[in-house]
């Protein structure tokens, strides 16, 4: 148990050089990289396009429970309901839009840049590229990360946006709160909505690091792939939680939240 | 492209497109309740092979448990973050340790769980399922008259299930640490407190909630899990199809269960 | 041209055990061998894909272990290269083999075009630009892939298995290719292939490696006539032996 649990914290910390190894590259070449037209854009597409569905439904159910467990917890301390619309969106803009927002997108969006590196791997394509002189962290690495930045911020928000009316909508079935009075942002501070987005980017920009690194140490045929992909997925999603965890409480000291 | 029907006829595209979603969700929703009904009809104590059944037991419940105690340690501190400013403003630090436990045991615990265990035991299970699948060893199973169901399903579903529960069980605990060390290092809350004051607010019940979605999360990935790696067709890029097709299915199923056993479990 | 002085790689088991060769230029050096002996991972040393844990890896004068990755980059546009599995991109014919002019030089687009064209009749596939890779045969991907490996004329050119699942005749003309194409452009090729009696049909040197080590290098009529029990086995395919 002993030797186990060394090996693994020495793994984590070899995943974290690597990630981070990864992530130092990504930005040079974002900076210096030789650009390659339509790329990113067709990145965009196929992030935004692969997850928006997705997003919405599981942020549809996500919002109706969220609004549920807090008008519950409300219910117990004040017995009126007319700031849990304010509540809900100061909780939602502040961390909930996109700290369970990302988990979806890792599923999705991640589990499909590790599996399509990896297989680019396995097929040599990789090594391929590299005697083009077309270095995989630029070639591949650099568009996906803007994508998955870009468009996952954006599908972030779109999902944020359908949890809300979720929200509203078991609000005003559940405790018979108007949309009206749900719909209240005065709680909702500049300080809330820049720590948010950073959130989203910040994410967007994990999982695109975590999965691509996976893809990329592939090996071993198809059955690497699939390795890959849920090694893609569990680590993505780990890595959001961990970085929620600094985001917020570095939030807590530098942007107060009342 | 330029061969299918609905190219011809573009003002059918979008009702055509919508129409094999939903007859393809239809089939798959219909295949993974059959499973479940031949997983029921054989739950017979003597006929599980138990070897099988521990294996699993270990393979996905044991080896889950690092990123498993991690990510509940890690939730436990969030909560409570998000749950600090609060605490500050009504100066309510006797409600601060009910606040982050509540949502943590209700909700939170068991979906973070239940989501990080699809990625990684439901990814592998239908990998597993699906390479043997494709490589005809399902077949050869049944060639020699042993029933793949009885065989490769019931154990898994079983270890699925009750691994899912007892990581949600040590989840809360460890959760339970993370929010108490947060508490006390962010907020100044002595963890007598913190406990005292989870322990008085939250009923059984909260805990139980929890746990029973828990169990219905584990079904539910276990089914998902268990029906697309025996429907894998098409090689190895199959098997990949199929990882992706489960993990993406369990999780809008976990979504959906969690709505519904929210509303019920009251 | 070619030089390798005491390479040694290991992944779980040791994979290359010491391997000196030496390929002078304007030659074809075959690298022949039983499954799981070595010889892609001593071709990918050879294209700076691999780093061995030992030894030293001259290209064209320059040691590849002392380079960085911008220097590699350097010392791989000397080199063209065949995978085994084709490593086609998801692209068209066209785009797959103008990817290396585009990277490597900033040519006109008539000029791509011209090129492109060029190497697509020289490997019998004249006016296929616009179709897509994934959907054609084995022997004209592998075509696809000579012509995308020798388009940006590198003085060094790699094989690793260019025949492996062709009929015969696609075969022979894979290796005629080949050599004609060596012959013309006076460049340097190593070439790995299990089918050794086609491969020495057009080799200069043999090199055969056994478990990771280098058990025979010589010419290809010294091959033939080798007495070493391993080679002569393998060279012309006998069932006896330590193989």
């Amino acid at each position: 148990m002993r030797s186990g649990l060394t090996r693994s914290i020495a793994a984590l910390f070899e995943d974290a050089h690597q990630l981070g190894s990864l992530f130092g590259r990504t930005l040079y070449y974002l900076l210096h990289g030789k650009r390659e037209k339509g790329s990113v854009a067709r990145m965009m597409f196929e992030v935004g396009n692969k997850s928006l569905l997705f997003m919405c439904v599981t942020m549809g159910f996500i919002g109706a429970i969220i609004a549920f467990q807090t008008g519950l917890q409300a219910k117990k301390l004040v017995p009126d309901f007319s700031m849990i619309g304010a509540t809900y969106l100061k909780l939602l803009v502040r961390d909930l839009a996109a700290s369970l927002g990302a988990l979806p997108l890792a599923t999705r969006v991640g589990a499909g840049i590790a599996a399509e590196l990896g297989s680019m791997v396995v097929t040599e394509q990789v090594d391929a590229l590299r005697m083009c002189a077309a270095d995989p962290v630029d070639y591949l690495v650099v568009p996906r990360f803007v994508a998955s930045v870009v468009m996952g911020t954006v599908v972030l928000i779109i999902g944020g946006f359908v949890a809300y009316l979720a929200g509203m909508a078991v609000a005003q079935m559940v405790f018979d709160v108007n949309p009206h009075t749900f719909t209240n942002l005065s709680m909702v501070t500049t300080g809330d909505l820049t720590l948010g987005l950073f959130k989203c980017i910040t994410y967007g920009g994990a999982i695109a690091i975590v999965s691509s690194q996976r893809g990329l140490a592939t090996f071993g045929g198809s059955e690497g792939v699939g390795h890959a992909t849920t090694e893609a997925v569990v680590g993505s999603c780990f890595a959001i939680i961990v970085l929620n965890l600094i985001i917020s409480t570095l939030g807590y000291f530098f942007v107060p939240a009342l | 492209m330029s061969a299918t029907p609905s190219s011809a006829r573009p003002l059918l595209a979008i009702p055509r497109r919508i129409g094999l979603v939903v007859i393809a969700l239809a089939d798959q929703l219909g295949g993974a309740g059959m499973l479940l009904g031949q997983v029921l009809v054989r739950l017979r104590p003597r006929r599980i092979d138990r070897y099988e059944l521990f294996r699993n037991l270990h393979r996905m419940g044991v080896r889950s448990l690092p990123i498993i105690a991690a990510t509940a340690a890690f939730t436990g501190g969030i909560m409570v973050i998000q749950a600090a400013p609060f605490v500050e403003k009504y100066n309510a630090k006797n409600f601060v340790g009910w606040a982050a436990t509540f949502t943590t045991f209700r909700e939170l615990g068991p979906l973070l769980i239940a989501l990080i265990f699809n990625g990684r035991v439901g990814a592998n299970n239908t990998a597993e399922l699906g390479t043997m699948k494709v490589t005809d060893q399902v077949d050869a199973l049944r060639a020699l008259a042993i029933d793949p169901v009885g065989y490769l399903v019931v154990p898994r579903v079983i270890a699925m299930v009750v691994m899912m529960v007892a990581l949600c069980v040590i989840g809360d605990a460890v959760a339970l640490g993370g929010a108490v060390l947060t508490a006390d290092l962010l907020l100044d809350v002595d963890p007598r407190i913190f406990l005292s004051s989870a322990l008085e607010r939250l009923d059984t019940w909260d805990f139980l909630v929890g746990l029973i979605k828990s169990l219905l999360f584990g079904l539910m990935i276990a089914l998902m899990s268990c029906y697309y790696g025996l429907a894998t067709r098409g090689g190895a890029p199959g098997v990949g199809r199929a990882v992706n097709a489960s993990v993406v299915a369990s999780a809008a199923g976990v979504f959906v269960a969690d709505y519904l056993s929210t509303f019920v479990l009251e | 041209m070619i030089r390798l002085e005491d390479i040694h790689k290991r992944y779980r088991s040791p994979v290359l055990r010491g391997i000196d060769l030496h390929v002078p230029a304007g030659c074809i050096y075959a690298l022949i061998g039983p499954g799981a002996s070595g010889k892609s991972v001593l071709l990918k040393v050879v294209a700076g894909l691999v780093r061995p844990e030992r030894g030293k890896v001259y290209v064209d004068g320059e040691e590849l272990g002392e380079l960085d990755d911008l220097g590699l980059a350097s010392v791989r546009r000397k080199i063209g290269m065949l995978f085994q599995n084709y490593a086609l991109f998801d692209m068209t014919v066209f785009e797959n083999i103008a990817f290396p002019l585009r990277r490597l030089y900033d040519l006109p687009d008539t000029e791509v075009r011209e090129r492109v064209a060029e190497r697509l009749a020289r490997v019998a596939l004249p006016g296929t630009e616009d179709r897509d890779p994934s959907r054609m045969s084995g022997g004209q991907k592998k075509r696809i892939g000579v012509a995308r490996a020798t388009v940006a004329r590198p003085p060094i050119v790699l094989y690793d298995e260019p025949t492996a699942g062709l009929d015969p005749v696609t075969s022979q003309k894979i290796y005629d290719l080949i050599r004609d194409e060596q012959r013309a452009q006076g460049t340097t090729v190593m070439v790995i292939s299990s089918d050794v009696s086609g491969v020495l049909s057009i080799a200069d040197r043999v090199g055969m490696l056994h478990e990771g080590e280098l058990v025979f290098d010589g010419t290809a009529e010294e091959a033939r006539d080798s007495t070493i029990p391993a080679v002569r086995q393998f060279v012309h395919g006998l069932v006896e032996g330590p193989l």
